[in-house]
């Protein structure tokens, strides 16, 4: 029964894990761009959702398209006027540039927002229905289908539009995609802001279960790395997939292990798979 | 290539003047007494800090207000110097030595937590400068044998000393418990108290686990708990770690029999508005709830203090906040009674110190830590209640309702 | 002949530092050649083949516990505690740079990531090492001494870079950096002078940690472990100039002393600078601060357009 409970809560604080996840991977895979600013979009978004809740009394739910659109606008002016410029430099530069960023938007953050808890508090926060004598949080509930829905929008996104197409080709080859009349400073661009839009709405919904703060992006970002390492390049589902893993796996450490071992037990299994399975993904290098 | 050379010498020419410049700096105006501290303003504990930031300015704007100090035949006026460690405690410990060598300022004031005065505090010691702190609560800052080392925050390894003890008393009383703690050296304090207390009063601990204080995720902890039934249930973490808890329960229906305590954040008016109703019902500790009993020589009383407090900063002072002050008035007192600036005689005024302040009077032990009990706390109605100290000052709401059962 | 003079003055420019009796200097001091060490150290394997270690770190910290731990829980002196955390750092580049120096780019920097995070979360959970708590060192006041010692640690590296930058070693470094392939194809052993790059960089990085860690008296995993410091020593050597004997310096001395004059007067806003230092220099900058002597004197402010035309979509 323990190990029932314990296996439920890994799989549906796994999948919050794969939604966060979801962007860094669309712009890893796509853009070649490991992006270190990832947690901080999520933040963001998570400020997003809190403020047109408290302040417009709007269901969390029902802002968290307003929270994707607002960080979209955010990532589209973030990669066509900076990120753009550097895209074709070492990869180093990425991997600062966007550290950089993280530096910057938190600093913001914190001076805007102050580091004031803020828990994103719907009545129905702390709902929960009990089946077969396990306890169901309805809350982590809808963020796990909010998850598979996203993931299945992007999926759909990138097989079966145009836009997706163009995304595709533009991660296979640029020069190509080029001749087809791809314009890459709006596609990055429209890629970038896609995948940490979708960073601001797991934002939003980790303001449900846990609370925003402007430093919650570091963890964020390190445990998306860990899952789009694990999940792989190719599918949004195995992203998800990929974050219920590393749910699983933690929920287990924490009570047969220890509490204190689930991040050593996360970034080995990242070390592992990297070592073992060096080659994953769109590109190689 | 060689151009480059000697621009980079130059600069490094230039960098040197600058700084012996700027250190030759013109010397203070007379009759300021200064008191340094690095303290997280930005950074994942800058909710906190920012508490005794405010009291420390807070008291020292109103001894100035009220005439400064008198040391032998002069008066002085107080002065802060707050720099900004982001939380790191690295920066911490540079910025202290800095705040000493070349800022120079006469004393020093503490940060936020146990983990940053533990090792901060070696700072202070090193460079021989009297510290007063009242954020950092764990007994291994005070057990090295240091000698300038003083504390206001009551030992950390007795947080949960007044609510163990009550829960014995209670009807119906506790048998079992399920302690949770972080692991930073506050909470690990926590739990070694904690743990030989319930041994000396016979309670059984049936779970007792430690969690990372870095990531904490409590749902799993809660499924174990769930599935032990305890009558009591303890927490001990900082702020985040305690409305994750309390959140994390209701929404897996984790509820202990009768009560739940957390070491931080009940007394703290942000955490009961973050909650909202979620709260009810909690308890928690605290060395200092708002109440005209302590008088204090430049606020009145305690109730005073925290009017004026909460008309300055718009919120409700709390213990963080009141020791704060304590630690500025300890200066204050000291300086007056050595009469001279010498920090061996300054030091030996405080651990001599004697007086009442609006936080509690204030005597330090021979370690430098001082001692005052707990109070037992619920919050009711939004409201924080004092419930007990070493006997009962309120009834309590007990046992308390469990998640589902609670009105909406 | 003339090439040494110039080094050699600012070495005994330095080294005079603590004789000026400014307390203050020497704490910069000590800070900016520490920083300057682990700016070579990563030169070293970053900058001559063009491995981005973002696990440097993980060297540091493990300099920094190997000597706390000596000193804090065994009382042994510090020179066997340098030499301990030294051991630690070597065998583990070593033991796990055979495995992750097969993987290139993106994946080798964030095995390393990883790697930093994993030793971070073992120690936090070790007795020896005091858990998350950290270990605190013995107290002594020594600051003349710690920094004659960063300062010789320094001209160590620095003197290391400068003969690898000459010989043999350096040219197969290099050709790796240009195209491993090729390298590879030639007969170069690549793995074998990659593992003997990242241990270099290893052994210089674990004892500017240990000194560290008995100069502040304290070590804990968050702090030991730090990415941001990582990040640091990168963006030290980059905004010098990697791959050079003297950029690494440079980039670090000038954005020490920058970074340090902003932590202490406007301590808040410190950080938010370095963020945008960082991004802009990446925009304007992304060869460092020795390329761009060369190409301003060259080019003026066209050099700055004609990085961003080199490397924008």
């Amino acid at each position: 029964m323990l190990l029932a409970q314990i296996l439920l809560n890994g799989v549906l604080l796994g999948g919050l894990y794969g939604l966060m996840a979801l962007g860094m991977a669309l712009v890893w895979g796509v853009l070649n761009i490991v992006n270190l600013a990832h947690g901080a979009f999520v933040m963001l978004g998570g400020y997003c959702v809190y403020f047109i809740f408290t302040g417009l009394g709007i269901d969390p739910f029902a802002a968290l398209p307003f929270a994707f659109l607002a960080i979209f606008v955010l990532g589209y002016l973030l990669q066509r006027y900076v990120l753009n410029l550097i895209v074709r430099s070492a990869q180093l530069n990425t991997l600062l540039i966007t550290f950089g960023l993280d530096v910057v938007l938190t600093y913001l953050a914190q001076l805007a927002f102050t580091a004031d808890f803020r828990t994103i508090n719907p009545s129905y926060a702390g709902a929960n229905v009990t089946l077969f004598g396990l306890t169901l949080p309805l809350l982590r509930f809808a963020a796990f289908v909010a998850a598979l829905l996203f993931a299945a929008l992007l999926w759909v996104i990138l097989q079966r539009t145009r836009l997706g197409r163009a995304i595709r080709a533009t991660a296979q080859n640029l020069t190509a995609a080029r001749l087809y009349g791809v314009d890459p400073a709006q596609l990055y661009a429209l890629t970038f802001g896609l995948g940490v839009g979708l960073a601001g709405a797991a934002g939003g919904l980790y303001g449900m279960v846990a609370q925003v703060t402007p430093y919650i992006g570091a963890t964020l970002t390190a445990k998306s790395f860990v899952i789009t390492i694990i999940g792989g390049l190719e599918n949004p589902f195995g992203i998800v997939l990929g974050g219920i893993v590393i749910g699983i796996i933690e929920a287990l450490a924490s009570i047969y292990i220890g509490a204190t071992f689930t991040d050593a037990i996360s970034f080995g299994l990242l070390l592992i798979i990297l070592i073992v399975r060096p080659m994953r993904g769109l590109r190689t290098a | 290539m060689k151009r480059l050379y000697t621009v980079a010498v130059a600069a490094m020419g230039a960098v040197l003047c600058a700084s012996a410049v700027l250190d030759a700096r013109a010397a203070d105006s007379p009759k300021i007494v200064t008191l340094g501290a690095s303290m997280q303003l930005t950074g994942a504990d800058t909710n906190l800090a920012r508490y005794f930031r405010d009291g420390y300015q807070v008291t020292v704007d109103r001894i100035n207000e009220q005439g400064g100090i008198r040391i032998g035949d002069d008066t002085y006026r107080l002065a802060l110097k707050i720099l900004d460690n982001q939380s790191n405690i690295n920066l911490g410990i540079q910025q202290y030595t800095q705040l000493i060598t070349r800022d120079k300022v006469d004393f020093l004031l503490g940060p936020y937590g146990s983990n940053h005065t533990l090792n901060e505090s070696s700072i202070a010691e090193k460079y021989r400068v009297p510290m007063v702190e009242g954020g950092g609560a764990a007994k291994q800052i005070f057990d090295r044998g240091y000698r300038y080392i003083f504390g206001t925050a009551p030992p950390a390894e007795n947080y949960f000393g007044s609510t163990v003890e009550m829960m014995t008393k209670l009807d119906p009383s506790v048998h079992t418990l399920a302690l949770l703690t972080a692991d930073d050296a506050f909470d690990v304090a926590v739990r070694a108290g904690t743990q030989a207390l319930a041994q000396r009063l016979g309670i059984e601990l049936v779970v007792d686990q430690v969690y990372p204080e870095a990531t904490p995720n409590f749902t799993s902890l809660l499924a174990l708990v769930k599935s032990k039934s305890p009558d009591a249930i303890l927490v001990g973490g900082h702020e985040a770690e305690s409305l994750n808890f309390l959140r994390e329960a209701k929404s897996l229906d984790v509820n202990a029999r009768y009560l739940t305590s957390l070491t931080v954040g009940v007394p703290s008016h942000d955490f009961r508005i973050a909650l909202g109703k979620d709260a009810e019902g909690v308890f928690g500790m605290t060395p200092w709830v708002i109440s005209p009993v302590m008088r204090d020589r430049w606020f009145g009383d305690g109730q005073q203090f925290a009017q004026l407090f909460q008309h300055r900063f718009n919120y409700e002072p709390d213990y963080h906040v009141a020791s704060a002050v304590a630690d500025v008035e300890t200066f204050a007192y000291a300086l007056e009674a050595a009469g001279t600036l010498d920090r061996e005689k300054v030091r030996d005024a405080i651990a001599k110190s004697d007086f009442e302040s609006a936080y509690a009077p204030i005597r330090y032990q021979a370690s430098g830590q001082i001692d005052i009990p707990q109070i037992v706390i619920q919050v009711e109605n939004g409201k924080v209640m004092p419930i007990y100290t070493d006997h009962f000052l309120n009834k309590p709401n007990y046992p308390v309702s469990a998640w589902t059962k609670r009105n909406k | 002949m003339l090439r040494w003079v110039v080094p050699a003055l600012c070495v005994i420019a330095l080294a005079a530092l603590p004789l000026t009796g400014n307390d203050v200097l020497v704490q910069y001091g000590i800070d900016a050649l520490l920083f300057a060490t682990l700016a070579q150290a990563w030169n070293i394997l970053g900058g001559f083949t063009g491995y981005v270690s973002f696990g440097n770190s993980s060297f540091y910290g493990l300099g920094t516990y190997g000597t706390a731990i000596a000193m804090a829980q065994l009382h042994w002196p510090f020179g066997v505690g340098l030499a301990l955390g030294a051991f630690l750092a070597v065998a583990c580049a070593v033991l796990f740079g055979i495995p992750i120096l097969r993987l290139r780019g993106h994946y080798f920097a964030i095995a390393t990531l990883g790697l930093s995070a994993t030793l971070a979360a073992i120690i936090a959970n070790l007795n020896i090492s005091g858990k998350n708590i950290g270990l605190i060192l013995p107290l002594t006041r020594a600051d003349n001494a710690f920094y004659e010692e960063a300062l010789i640690l320094l001209i160590a590296a620095t003197a290391t870079v400068a003969w690898i930058a000459k010989s043999r070693f350096g040219t197969a470094l290099l050709a790796i950096r240009e195209d491993e392939d090729a390298a590879l194809v030639m007969g170069i052993n690549t793995t074998r002078y990659k593992i003997a790059a990242l241990a270099l960089s290893a052994f210089f990085t674990s004892i500017a940690g240990g000194i560290h860690a008995y100069w502040i008296t304290f070590v804990d995993p968050a702090g030991s472990f730090d990415l941001t410091l990582n990040v640091r020593m990168i963006i030290m050597a980059m905004f010098g100039g990697p791959g050079t004997v003297y950029g690494p310096l440079i980039g670090a001395f000038t954005l020490s002393a920058v970074y340090d004059v902003l932590a202490s007067s406007i301590s808040t806003a410190a950080a938010l600078l370095f963020g945008i230092v960082i991004v802009l220099a990446v925009i304007f900058m992304p060869r460092g601060l020795w390329d761009l002597a060369r190409g301003f004197r060259q080019d003026g402010v066209r050099y700055f357009l004609q990085n961003i035309r080199a490397n924008r979509l």
